[in-house]
């Protein structure tokens, strides 16, 4: 019984909002819990963006839950407060790795859509400056290159989430592309974009396009833009990719890049700009860079001031109680005396701060690893010794004191 | 029956044999006298060098005698006993050998070995009294040949008591180790240990502790040594001037500190090429320098400036003479702070990245700031407002001196907050 009370105190601490008007009054005392999108809605909104990691929670437990942070709620509360005739703030989300900074972002993408905001979200703008096997020199501009595949799948997974602003927004130019084809002005984006999937050299101008049309009519007040790009340090670092002199290709003679570049800049209204900070996946950078300086480089900072720094810091102790409790809610954390009172006592007696992502990979290897030994019950066991009023079980502190990357601090 | 005459040769040939027999020094004393010439100059010869030496020392006739020494007497112990000890001591002769006298085993006794050290002294007149050979070399001092050195036998010297033991506390200290000297366990009366201990035990003590005499040491530079050596100098040296009675006041009236080296060895000449090398230390606060002029010199200067300190040292030794140096050290600082004050034309041309450190007039952040700004103004419809009044305000000041400590001190969390703030309030963005 006290098992089952203690899942139901569980469930109802991480209860899901998934209510469209209670997902928007998120507010500070819902700080750390968990909160329900219906995997439909996912798919729609999220077609791509959202981390590996996540995607695989999201198909092992067939539910996709968010957890309510602070950083996201800050910058909620600047989107709802903010001032659309005023040129478009940016706001830089930076922090070390497996923080969190891409879901913070995805929760703010989720919540724009769901506000009816027009979403751009550039799921990782280090893909656009790396390993791209085409480069093709641009029709437009003779000194410019094009990337068609990354044009072309960012151009589709668009089309899936804004289907309905394509269909409203009109051209307001007409765009030729190439010598016999053109759309006219006053068609629907929709267009554009069927050309650029359709005609797959002209798709990094169709992007070009789409970015500029959107830019122009964001300020009339039809729709509101929001420009979600992860990984900005890209967009001012370095690139990998060689012109067939072998020379190297500065990322401002990329299409994509460039075009991105004059969409960051804030001489626009009628929108918000979100960006994240991003070392992994980036190009030429130490792995210990995570602030703003140090990864978007003197190019990046200037082009991006003044911009509002929002940093992400790792789990505190109730967001880590709640992710735990939900691990062990959805059995994925497995142990008989892990759910009891001793086992959450004993983790508040360690008083653990995990870093959240890194910490459930462990934790998932851990737990495949005691599954499969746990008939042998011949689990190792390090020896981590609790003189709580319970005795902790072994299995746990096992499970936890091996995986959390930090010594735990016995707190009294 | 009556004896034949005798040849001198076989005389001489059986009386060896007779001493071989008998195998002690009774034995060999009495041919001593007989031989104590002969000895010294067997013993001269043999001296110089401990090989085998040919028949050369040996007086005895050549062949085989008729009777053969019972060499068999003393076993393989005597040889080896014998063989050790001749190649400790070098100095025995070898002519002692031309006695013959066998060694038996009672004479190698450690008694007899305590006694050796007293006759290498007396060794080369009348070494035929020391017991020197061994078994084997019955048949060979037959033969006539030198026997090696290592065949001699050795004396150990016995150890005398450390000079340690006799030193009193309150002794002058300065007389023991007056100058740089090696570690000499028995003159240094401190119980030390040195080197890696044996497992489960102790560091080595000082007796023989080569590491303790490979390490260099100060004994000769105890307090009261110094005290001598300062006393024996007073004589040579002036009094301090007592108006610079501070570091601030020697600072303000000699700025420069000239360094220079002198050195001493002991040796035939009192020359040393290092003695030229001068050092020239001033600080910039020290001297007239403007903005301007001390980033010139900054630059000019390069590795030569200390930033922590402002020091600046100029280290000359490009001259063969230390007042050439000297001069020449005088004249770069002469010549550095006369260029800082001058501005070329090409010094206009100085771009962002030759600053020294951030400034915000004129940077992207400022012109950012104030289209931003603008732009605000703009849509809210309010015209009229020119930069100068915005360069003014409170929030763009703010701004622009949380930028500056950004670029300036580098990235800390505190820095990163202000900025923070001071954007909110510059776009005016509520929560």
């Amino acid at each position: 019984t006290q098992t089952a009370k203690s899942h139901t105190g569980r469930a109802a601490e991480h209860s899901d909002n998934s209510h469209l008007a209670l997902q928007a009054k998120h507010t500070e005392q819902h700080e750390g819990r968990l909160y329900n999108i219906p995997l439909e809605e996912l798919s729609a909104v999220f077609p791509h963006g959202l981390p590996h990691r996540f995607q695989q929670q999201v198909l092992t437990f067939n539910e996709a839950r968010v957890m309510v942070r602070k950083p996201a709620l800050e910058l909620l509360a600047y989107l709802k407060g903010s001032n659309f005739s005023h040129p478009a703030v940016r706001y830089v989300i930076y922090g070390e790795r497996g923080t969190g900074k891409t879901m913070t972002l995805c929760h703010v993408v989720h919540y724009c859509s769901r506000q009816g905001w027009l979403v751009l979200h550039i799921p990782d703008a280090h893909l656009w400056v790396k390993n791209c096997k085409e480069l093709l020199q641009s029709s437009y501009n003779k000194d410019r290159l094009d990337q068609p595949l990354q044009a072309s799948v960012w151009l589709k997974n668009f089309k899936a989430s804004n289907e309905r602003f394509l269909q409203e927004i009109k051209t307001q130019k007409k765009y030729m592309w190439g010598k016999r084809e053109c759309t006219e002005e006053g068609r629907p984006l929709r267009e554009v974009v069927e050309q650029g999937l359709a005609r797959v050299r002209s798709a990094s101008d169709a992007v070009g396009v789409l970015l500029r049309e959107l830019k122009q009519q964001s300020h009339r007040g039809s729709f509101r833009l929001l420009v979600a790009v992860d990984g900005v340090n890209a967009l001012w670092g370095r690139s990998t990719l060689r012109k067939e002199d072998k020379s190297p290709v500065c990322p401002e003679e990329l299409t994509l890049v460039h075009n991105l570049r004059k969409m960051l800049m804030n001489d626009w209204s009628g929108g918000a700009i979100v960006t994240t900070l991003s070392q992994t996946g980036s190009l030429f950078k130490p792995s210990s860079a995570y602030t703003p300086q140090e990864l978007l480089g003197k190019e990046g900072f200037d082009a991006l001031d003044p911009f509002v720094p929002i940093p992400v810091p790792n789990y505190s102790p109730k967001e880590f109680e709640s992710c735990y409790g939900y691990y062990l809610e959805r059995r994925w954390l497995q142990h008989e005396k892990g759910q009891g009172w001793g086992g959450k006592r004993g983790m508040r007696v360690l008083g653990l701060e995990l870093v959240s992502s890194k910490w459930a990979k462990k934790l998932d290897k851990l737990n495949t690893d005691f599954c499969t030994h746990r008939d042998a019950q011949s689990f190792a066991v390090p020896s981590v010794s609790l003189q709580g009023p319970r005795t902790f079980p072994p299995c746990a502190s096992g499970l936890i004191s091996s995986v959390c990357p930090c010594t735990p601090r016995v707190s009294t | 029956m009556v004896t034949a005459p005798r040849l001198p040769e076989l005389q001489e040939c059986l009386e060896n044999s007779l001493r071989d027999a008998q195998g002690g020094i009774v034995g060999v004393s009495v041919q001593a006298q007989q031989r104590s010439g002969q000895s010294p100059g067997c013993s001269e010869q043999s001296r110089p060098c401990g090989v085998q030496r040919g028949r050369s020392g040996r007086v005895r006739p050549a062949g085989p005698g008729p009777c053969r020494p019972p060499s068999r007497r003393a076993g393989p112990w005597a040889e080896r006993g014998g063989a050790g000890m001749a190649a400790r001591a070098g100095r025995c002769c070898r002519a002692g050998l031309s006695c013959g006298a066998l060694l038996s085993p009672a004479l190698l006794s450690p008694a007899v070995l305590s006694r050796a050290p007293a006759t290498p002294r007396w060794g080369r007149a009348a070494f035929s009294s020391a017991p020197a050979v061994s078994g084997r070399e019955g048949p060979q001092a037959r033969e006539g040949s030198v026997r090696r050195r290592g065949r001699t036998l050795q004396f150990v010297r016995s150890a005398a008591p450390p000079r340690t033991e006799r030193m009193a506390v309150d002794q002058d200290w300065s007389s023991v180790y007056p100058t740089a000297a090696a570690f000499k366990p028995a003159s240094v009366p401190l119980p030390i240990r040195m080197g890696y201990p044996v497992k489960g035990g102790v560091p080595p003590p000082k007796e023989g502790n080569l590491e303790l005499i490979k390490i260099p040491n100060f004994l000769h530079l105890t307090p009261p040594a110094i005290k001598k050596h300062c006393a024996a100098l007073k004589d040579f040296c002036t009094e301090w001037p007592s108006a610079l009675d501070s570091d601030e006041k020697c600072e303000q009236h000699f700025p420069i500190e000239i360094e220079t080296v002198d050195y001493v060895s002991s040796g035939t000449s009192i020359r040393n090429p290092k003695a030229r090398v001068v050092t020239l230390r001033v600080k910039l606060s020290s001297l007239n320098l403007d903005d301007h002029a001390k980033k010139k010199l900054i630059k000019l200067v390069g590795e030569r400036y200390c930033q922590e300190t402002d020091v600046l040292t100029i280290t000359t030794d490009r001259c063969p003479l230390r007042r050439q140096n000297y001069d020449y050290s005088m004249h770069l600082l002469t010549v550095l702070y006369h260029e800082s004050w001058k501005t070329e034309k090409w010094e206009s041309e100085k771009s962002e990245e030759d600053m020294e450190e951030y400034v915000w007039e004129n940077s992207h952040s400022q012109k950012n700031a104030l289209d931003t700004l603008l732009r605000i103004k703009a849509s809210e419809n309010v015209s009229n407002v020119t930069k100068e009044e915005l360069l003014a305000s409170e929030v763009v000041k703010n701004y622009r001196n949380s930028v500056i400590a950004l670029k300036n001190e580098g990235e800390t969390e505190s820095n990163i907050s202000q900025y923070k703030e001071s954007v909110k309030k510059l776009l005016n963005i509520q929560a």
